[in-house]
């Protein structure tokens, strides 16, 4: 080794820069070309010979292999679905869709709904009653600290199955008829819109537009005058009434398609089973707790002297809290939020311990025990649950590049 | 210095992965000679269910499906313990045969077209006639699955019995909707608590699940069958000699039955038989037993560690202190002689 | 002219101290009128909740049957806890041949002894003491839970692995007792303190081999009954899986983290899409890749058993997400430091093991038992795959002949159970947090 390298140092000092010494082994460009040469062969020669095994067996079991089957008609059924869908109709392909809108369903709603949940439990985690602080600390301690598997499977089988049957239904509206929940679900009305709706329509249209404005003039005075305008009030009344005016004078076109008992089951409206309930209720419980705690943690991060000096500048409670503590406490719930929402997505298809008919329970599992094709379908779920992940990360953090800490 | 070295190495490993895979690949004897080499045979069931395959409180698996496993060791071994139990579920039943994670598949597996010809397993002989049908509320006034009409039905996903009802439904125009599961006890407490109309499953599991409701009796069972489902024991595909040996081991306890020996007289017959089929068949004259590759007392091993077909049936199946009470008499599953399908090839 | 208040002001009662009962419960209950009603409510859900549980679970509940229709017969109302009590050794245990449950108990057992001194401060070499414990007790503990015949390799690693123990712990004894250690100590008995360098080496390499072979022999003698993976169950194969996870996770996910920062392209690159790919995507699907496709992947004739391929998925999994946690470590380090050390003349390897990672895992560490908890729950996912760990024992229970139906008492005992391993997790972390928090808090 000496030998050569001496040899190399030779070779190298005949050249035109005598004075640096080119060590082929000590020179770090060569060696970071080398480690990097070496790890795309390593890599390369790891896949082919996975690919290579794969297309061996494929062919030595026999096994199909292609994308045809997306084509090919499902002979089996699900109970919830948001497309039409019929089995010995529909295509394999149909099923993805059904599977992947129940997914993005269940997981928007328990996005929407953690948030929410999770910043209340998060301030109330602070709250200066004793009793209503350890209530939180006990919820969130309870629900973080147990597999959310087990907590699925409690909601479905502990609560939702225990509701009063179909013949006992319990009326959430009050004997309006509008909305009924019972063991097999919750059922509710669905507004069918008459002939002369589409005027309210366009009054809510325009009214829209002119709060946009509105919001827009009143910036631009409390910039320029330093007046406060009742903003949220104002736009209120403006997006509520004068469409409700307008729906009334052109005699309230509007009917409700209200759920029936016919038969075995309420027919009409709309339906949400106990499956979708179940694991709507446990995902937002779940989630809602992780949040509260990056919530908790967000808020003590914010240095008391802004509380102190907001307080000395006159703001109320309340004030102090949304246009001072939120605004710089999102610099640290931010990216834990972003982990959160990804994960609620990713966990839903815990859905498949309870039977709602989710991306996974009916197109990896179902789908793929009738048709086989294990590779296709597997990577289509996971390629569906890649998209998803990317993109909330990706919407987030440009979210989130706005409201992290600008330094100068 | 560091780089040679490194080199040689990565060199290294890479010549030791390409032959470990070289010299694995090559291994092709037969499955009796791998499972004799190994010590123990290797029998694939599902996760527990009553009857079949099950567990008990001190980690011990029991049922009809493992004893037609303790039946193939008793055959290999004389030892009806040289066993090792796999569980899988059922959405990787299949390759997990096919790929060779086990020698045999002993489970509620339905023999269907399909399945022998395209996934890579053969099945060997039917050891249980099941079929599709459906559980209700006795007060539920329904009499006929034709009244389902309309009707939620509780299912297991993953499996033929989803495709059954919907086919059901179609052909029968009865608008059912399925309510599916991956969890059988969720599915049973969806169905006790009212969530379903009725719940549809292969007869033997409404049987063993009906058995197990806190009030058992306000339950029945519909008379109709939606589908045929004959259970049978599987093999991987290309070995015959051991798809026989699975085969015949299932037709012994079929023929003990017939012909009255059980593991309690087993001893006796073989020596004092006059039946030349029975003494064919336990060893004591003729020489069945070369063919399939076993010892002479092969199948004296089968019926003296596990018991005959009907021993087997009353234990787990039965009424017996394990069993999950299905009735045998006047079903597919007595013997021929008795109005039955049990039926096994003559031993000559 | 001069403004006299004729009255005198009444005096204010004094405020309620808050060390009475009365005050305090006063400040933290009944301040305003929100509040008060915020805590009558409070008040009827515990109240309600408290009492629903001791109903069902303690004063109805049946403690001791034979099976679940005696249950019925003793209370309709109440929980049935005796399939629990009479499964217990399965949910520990799994189907593990019960007469050599011991194995798993004196497994569990070095474990405890080997990292006890992890924990007592007076202790030297704890990164050493960490290190074999990845390194050298899988093995120890491998043999344990698996028996049978052990090749020449595993007898090696057998001994290593019990002369290592042995020196921790008489170490650790010094440690705590003497303030000394194990190398003094030796020396010192041996008389070769004040000896050459060399001498010194010498000395102890001696000892060392003398030990090994001890103990050598002695484990030749050892006959343990072979236990295949199938017969693991229960929450010892819950530990098996998730214990892997963890001890993989840190390492693997620090070589990611690292490669993810890396300046050179190619690694750069293959790093952060390997973490990106498995992060965005499902544990249950991985899992389910890994049993289904993994027999495709692998040459013909060429099987893994069950549990291996869920090992390795778990362990892939875990290891992506960890290299999170160690990145944002990393960036929690000042530039300085990393220009500081090549300023030195430390390489990179140099840098990271001896600057940058030893500060970035104290910022981390929080994360790290955060994950380990995650790790924990997120592998009774196993059970939707057919493995028998604690979930999937839980419910067997209720397909048992005996306990057929009986779902709900194994679940809350299994959901009980892991709320006590996870809550201790979590407060640990807590205490570690702010033992190891540098800041000034105001």
């Amino acid at each position: 080794m000496i030998v050569l390298a001496t040899r190399d140092s030779k070779a190298a000092s005949a050249h035109i820069r005598p004075k640096e010494e080119f060590n082929f082994f000590q020179d770090t460009r060569v060696r970071s070309a080398f480690y990097q040469i070496l790890t795309v062969l390593i890599v390369g020669w790891g896949i082919w010979y996975l690919i290579s095994n794969t297309t061996h067996n494929l062919d030595r079991l026999g096994m199909n292999t292609g994308f045809g089957f997306l084509s090919s008609t499902a002979g089996f059924d699900t109970d919830f679905k948001l497309i039409e869908y019929e089995p010995g109709v529909g295509t394999y392909w149909r099923i993805f869709l059904v599977g992947a809108l129940n997914t993005l369903l269940v997981s928007i709603l328990a996005i929407i709904a953690s948030t929410i949940l999770g910043f209340i439990v998060g301030v109330l985690r602070l709250s200066n009653n004793w009793l209503v602080a350890r209530l939180s600390l006990v919820y969130v301690e309870l629900v973080r600290n147990t597999p959310l598997l087990l907590q699925i499977i409690f909601w479905y089988v502990g609560v939702f199955s225990v509701l009063p049957r179909v013949k006992n239904s319990f009326d959430l509206s009050g004997g309006a008829g509008v909305l009924i929940i019972n063991n097999r679900g919750l059922y509710g009305g669905w507004p069918v819109p008459g002939d002369l709706f589409w005027i309210t329509t366009a009054t809510f249209i325009a009214s829209v537009i002119g709060t946009f404005f509105l919001v827009r003039w009143a910036r631009k005075r409390r910039d320029n005058l330093g007046l406060q305008f009742p903003i949220v009030k104002a736009s209120l009344a403006l997006l509520v009434i004068p469409s409700t005016v307008v729906f009334l004078l052109t005699g309230s076109p509007m009917s409700w398609d209200i759920p029936t008992l016919q038969g075995f089951n309420f027919v009409g409206g709309f339906t949400l089973p106990p499956a979708f309930l179940a694991l709507l209720v446990a995902l937002v419980a779940y989630h809602a707790a992780h949040l509260a705690e990056a919530v908790r943690a967000g808020i003590l991060s914010v240095n008391r002297g802004q509380t102190d000096a907001a307080k000395s500048i006159g703001l109320s409670p309340n004030r102090i809290m949304s246009l001072v503590v939120i605004p710089q406490a999102m610099r640290s719930i931010m990216p834990p939020m972003i982990s959160l929402w990804m994960n609620v997505v990713k966990n839903s298809t815990l859905a498949v311990a309870i039977g709602y008919g989710d991306l996974v329970a009916l197109f990896m599992q179902t789908a793929l025990n009738q048709a086989g094709y294990a590779i296709e379908m597997v990577g289509m779920t996971m390629a569906f649950y890649m998209t998803i992940s990317l993109l909330i990360s990706w919407v987030l953090n440009i979210y989130n590049k706005r409201v992290q800490l600008v330094e100068r | 210095m560091k780089i040679t070295k490194l080199l040689t190495s990565v060199a290294t490993a890479g010549a030791i992965l390409v032959s470990g895979a070289v010299s694995s690949s090559a291994s092709a004897e037969s499955t009796l000679e791998t499972v004799k080499k190994r010590g123990h045979l290797r029998c694939q069931v599902g996760q527990p269910q009553p009857g079949f395959y099950n567990l008990d409180s001190k980690g011990n698996w029991y049922g009809s499906d493992v004893s037609i496993c303790q039946a193939v060791a008793a055959a290999v071994f004389g030892d009806k313990t040289k066993l090792e139990i796999q569980s899988t579920t059922s959405a990787k039943r299949f390759i997990a045969l096919a790929a060779g994670d086990s020698d045999m598949l002993s489970r509620t597996a339905t023999w269907t077209l399909l399945r022998d010809s395209q996934l890579g397993i053969d099945f060997t002989t039917v050891n249980f006639y099941d079929g599709q049908g459906f559980m209700v509320r006795k007060d539920s006034g329904i009499k006929s699955a034709m009244d389902l009409k309309g009707a939620k039905v509780c299912v297991s996903t993953g499996t033929t019995t989803e495709l059954n009802l919907a086919d059901f439904s179609r052909t029968n125009n009865l608008n059912i909707s399925p309510v599916t599961f991956e969890d059988k006890n969720v599915r049973n407490q969806t169905y006790v608590k009212g969530g379903c109309d009725a719940m549809t499953n292969d007869k033997s599991g409404l049987a063993s699940n009906k058995a197990a409701f806190a009030n058992p009796d306000e339950h029945m069972i519909l008379p109709e069958t939606i589908s045929k489902e004959p259970l049978a024991p599987a093999v991987r595909h290309g070995d015959n000699q051991w798809a026989d040996i699975v085969r015949w081991t299932v037709n012994v306890m079929i023929a003990a039955e017939e012909n009255g020996v059980t593991s309690a007289n087993v001893d006796d017959m073989r020596t004092n038989s006059k039946n030349p089929s029975v003494r064919r068949m336990l060893g004591a004259e003729g020489n069945l037993n070369e063919g399939l590759g076993l010892s002479k007392d092969w199948a004296y091993n089968i019926i003296k560690q596990v018991g005959n077909y009907g021993e087997v049936y009353e234990k787990y199946m039965g009424d017996g202190k394990l069993g999950i009470g299905i009735p045998r008499k006047g079903s597919q599953n007595a013997l021929w002689t008795k109005g039955g399908l049990m039926y096994s090839p003559p031993f000559r | 002219m001069g403004i006299v208040n004729a009255t005198k002001t009444p005096a204010r009662s004094a405020p309620l101290s808050e060390g009475s009962v009365l005050g305090w419960l006063r400040i933290n209950l009944f301040s305003s009128v929100a509040n008060t009603i915020l805590t009558v409510v409070a008040l009827y859900i515990i109240f309600l909740l408290v009492r629903g549980i001791w109903v069902w679970g303690i004063q109805e509940a049946v403690w001791s049957a034979e099976s679940r229709r005696e249950c019925f017969k003793i209370s309709k109302e109440g929980a049935c806890w005796a399939g629990v009590i009479n499964w217990l050794d399965s949910i520990f245990y799994g189907r593990y041949p019960r007469e050599e449950i011991w194995r798993i108990n004196v497994g569990g057992l070095l474990l405890v002894l080997w990292m006890a001194p992890l924990w007592i401060p007076r202790v030297k070499g704890k990164v050493i003491i960490g290190l074999t414990t990845v390194f050298l007790y899988p093995f120890l503990a491998g043999y344990f839970f698996s028996g049978g015949e052990k090749g020449i390799f595993m007898q090696v690693m057998v001994s290593a692995a019990i002369v290592c123990l042995v020196a921790i712990t008489i170490h650790a004894a010094l440690g705590f007792f003497a303030n000394s250690s194990l190398l003094q100590f030796l020396l010192r008995i041996t008389g070769a303190d004040k000896s050459s360098e060399k001498n010194q080496r010498n000395v102890l390499l001696g000892l060392l081999a003398a030990a090994f072979i001890g103990v050598f022999v002695w484990q030749m003698s050892w006959q343990f009954e072979s236990v295949t993976w199938t017969k693991w169950g229960g929450l010892f194969l819950t530990f098996v899986i998730s214990g892997i996870g963890i001890a993989f996770a840190l390492p693997g996910g620090i070589i990611l983290a690292l490669g993810r920062r890396s300046k050179l392209p190619v690694i750069k690159v293959l790093s952060t899409t390997f973490i990106e790919l498995f992060r965005s995507v499902p544990l249950i699907t991985v899992l389910f890749m890994a049993t289904t496709m993994f027999p495709l992947f692998m040459p013909d004739g060429f099987a893994i058993n069950k549990l291996v391929q869920v090992i390795i998925a778990v362990c892939l999994f875990n290891a992506c997400y960890m290299a999170e946690v160690v990145r944002a470590g990393l960036q929690a380090i000042p530039k300085g430091q990393e220009e500081g050390a090549y300023t030195i003349g430390l390489g990179y390897w140099g840098t990271m093991g001896l600057i940058i990672m030893p500060q970035a895992l104290k910022v981390m560490i929080p994360n790290i038992v955060g994950s380990f908890i995650g790790i924990l729950k997120d592998t009774t996912l196993v059970s939707i795959i057919g493995l028998f760990d604690i979930l999937g024992m839980l419910r067997a229970i209720s397909e048992d002949v005996f306990w057929r139906g009986l779902h709900h008492e194994p679940l809350l005992f299994g959901a009980a159970l892991f709320f006590i391993l996870c809550f201790a997790m979590s407060k640990y972390s807590r205490h570690l947090e702010a033992k190891l928090s540098t800041d000034h808090k105001d």
